[in-house]
């Protein structure tokens, strides 16, 4: 069995080789295209000794800032937003000097909203179309404009703005938490943990999945305890059991660990697998360096409250 | 009571009529890729073993494809894994066709997919099976949630997008290879070569799932992606296919049918009659007869087993019970 910080290192290495000219990380790690999702995990991944990746990092994610203060979801994309904001923010916003780029993505999220938001999408959704079992006046964070909340863009808004601190926005920015985390407390299957955001249709339940669940548990973390959050703990700690790809173990970890719940035995699966699966995309690979940081130097998802 | 379902049944057939209206009223494409005849093929086959690929290359070499050289993509359709539900299309089936393809000269396979709900497109490939088989045939997979995108005007405006984001991958195949699994679906009545398209949509850009597709209308979203991006050939999973609440959820029904065809179209109307359905009901089944292919059986040349309708029709959740054919007694 390979070492947890051979593993790491190896990851940390494919995320140095990968890195873009400008920057940035593209998703599949001999890609060319700059992606938000993986230059931004790669940001809080990066150890914080490897100043010119992380400096690189900074500026490209900076240079890719919409006007508005969103992010788009890759280098090239439109500039209307998407539900990456919330995780290029909080990448940002741990970086010294960048508050400002950081607070106008805050801003930004304060104003992004899912499509139910709105009265007439409510009354459809509780009117005309009833078939998926969820509260439309309980409302998060959508992947693009003019679309639905879905759990992991409104996961990474809620683990942006919840890391913000003192009175800025407090109001607004408190209603817009409030509602977020009602929203996933809607949206969990029944049993426990989430998927993309449908955990009932038409009578059925669909399943959860892991990195779904991982992602929304470390976004209702400093949370009081409810049934729902030891709900979907306990089925985390089940379905790694028997998980065996990099993404989803990673996430599981990443959540697990920040509830103080056993993840030795599951850290060690994940260095078996992560050589023979041959780790090729930069989000994952910066997923599993998180994952696999070393207990004295707690990852971004463990000092975020 | 009686008074009210009669009246429910008619407001949802009045708006599903509706529906096809709004789309055939105007003709909202720049593109017509309907050749005058169309051929389908059905194969019997009755279960998921090492048969397949003599049953497949049989039915090819009805089609005479000239392939020399070309890139050939691979679409099946992989949503999600759950344990004992005919989600995704077989990997027996797909490994079969990387076989035959490769036996016609190809210049390379690439198997790809776009998972819509999942975003952990290797936890899929893995626990389906998928994975081991992609393994064995040495074929490469790419994610198309997170390949490289260019941007693509769209070939028709059905859903006023008029632009959409695609992977490299897709739009640099020579042939594209539609491989849904025949199915029900509660959204859009049924899932078969056109809507497993939206696999080809990445998740990277417009999310899980695909929630802008959702907002701007289903049928006129599929309309406007198989315009922009050419089936050429459909391999139908009828096998084992799924009823009722599809895409998840539904019940496995043995078909015991493979469809192939030339044509989306053609493949999507025989695959609605083999399930029992009336293909003229099917609002992008019917828009797409008057740009992308064929649908009626006077424009379809059968090959292989005759077309039968099925002894009870596919079951379907109650918005879309309409699209059943009426049984003659």
């Amino acid at each position: 069995m390979r070492d947890q910080q051979e593993v790491h290192d190896e990851c940390a290495r494919l995320l140095i080789e990968a890195q873009l000219p400008e920057g940035g990380w593209p998703f599949i790690s001999n890609g060319r295209q700059m992606a938000i999702e993986p230059t931004a995990l790669a940001l809080l991944a990066l150890p914080s000794n490897l100043n010119y990746e992380r400096e690189a990092a900074i500026r490209a994610l900076v240079r890719t800032q919409s006007a508005n203060g969103s992010w788009p979801a890759f280098c090239g994309d439109d500039s209307h937003g998407s539900g990456y904001t919330g995780l290029a923010a909080y990448a940002l916003s741990r970086c010294r000097e960048q508050e400002m780029a950081a607070s106008r993505a805050l801003r930004w999220l304060l104003q992004f909203q899912g499509r139910e938001s709105h009265w007439l999408w409510r009354l459809k959704f509780r009117t005309t179309d009833r078939h998926v079992r969820f509260n439309p006046g309980k409302f998060g964070w959508p992947w693009m404009p003019e679309t639905m909340s879905w759990v992991f863009p409104t996961a990474y808004s809620l683990v942006a703005l919840r890391s913000v601190h003192g009175n800025w926005q407090k109001r607004l920015r408190e209603s817009r938490i409030r509602s977020g985390i009602e929203m996933l407390q809607d949206r969990i299957c029944p049993g426990g943990g989430w998927n993309a955001g449908n955990s009932v249709v038409y009578e059925s339940s669909l399943a959860p999945h892991p990195d779904a669940t991982a992602v929304a548990l470390l976004a209702l973390a400093g949370e009081p305890s409810s049934a729902c959050v030891t709900a979907s703990l306990d089925w985390l700690e089940r379905r790694g059991e028997s998980l065996s790809t990099p993404w989803s173990m990673a996430w599981t970890i990443l959540a697990l660990r920040k509830f103080n719940r056993p993840i030795q035995s599951l850290a060690d699966r994940l260095c078996t697998f992560a050589l023979d699966t041959e780790i090729r995309d930069c989000a994952t690979a910066a997923v599993v360096c998180l994952a696999l940081e070393r207990d004295n130097s707690p990852n971004a998802f463990m000092e975020q409250s | 009571m009686r008074v009210v379902k009669a009246l429910t049944t008619g407001a949802r057939q009045f708006a599903a009529e509706a529906t096809i209206v709004a789309l055939l009223e105007k003709p909202r494409y720049g593109m017509v890729r309907k050749h005058p005849r169309s051929r389908v093929a059905i194969l019997r086959a009755e279960s998921y073993s090492q048969k397949l690929f003599e049953i497949l290359r049989c039915g090819l070499d009805l089609f005479h494809l000239d392939l020399l050289g070309k890139t050939v993509l691979l679409k099946p359709n992989l949503v999600d894994y759950i344990p004992g539900n005919h989600i995704n299309t077989h990997p027996l089936l797909v490994s079969a066709a990387i076989e035959c393809f490769r036996g016609l000269g190809v210049a390379s396979v690439i198997v790809g997919e776009g998972p819509g709900h999942q975003r952990d497109t290797d936890l899929v490939l893995l626990e389906s099976g998928m994975a081991e088989a992609l393994h064995h045939q040495k074929v490469r997979f790419v994610d198309l949630n997170r390949d490289e995108l260019i941007e693509c005007p769209l070939l028709a405006d059905y859903t006023g997008l008029k632009r959409l984001w695609l992977p490299r991958t897709i739009l640099e195949a020579d042939f594209i290879v539609s491989m849904p699994k025949v199915k029900t679906h509660h959204w859009s009545g049924v899932s078969l070569s056109m809507k497993n398209m939206f696999g080809v949509v990445p998740g990277a850009k417009y999310g899980w799932p695909k929630n802008i597709l959702h907002c701007t209308g289903i049928e006129r979203s599929i309309l406007d992606i198989c315009a922009t991006v050419p089936v050429h050939f459909v391999i139908a999973d009828g096998i084992i296919a799924m009823e009722g609440n599809g895409p998840l959820n539904g019940a496995p029904r043995a078909l015991g049918q493979i469809i192939l065809a030339d044509d989306p179209v053609a493949a999507d109307a025989t695959c609605a009659r083999l399930m029992g359905f009336d293909p003229e009901k099917i609002a992008h089944i019917r828009a797409g007869a008057q740009f992308l292919g064929n649908s009626s059986v006077a424009e379809i040349g059968q090959i292989g087993e005759a077309l039968q309708a099925p002894k009870a029709a596919f079951a379907l959740v109650k918005s879309f019970a309409y699209l059943r054919v009426p049984q003659t007694s």
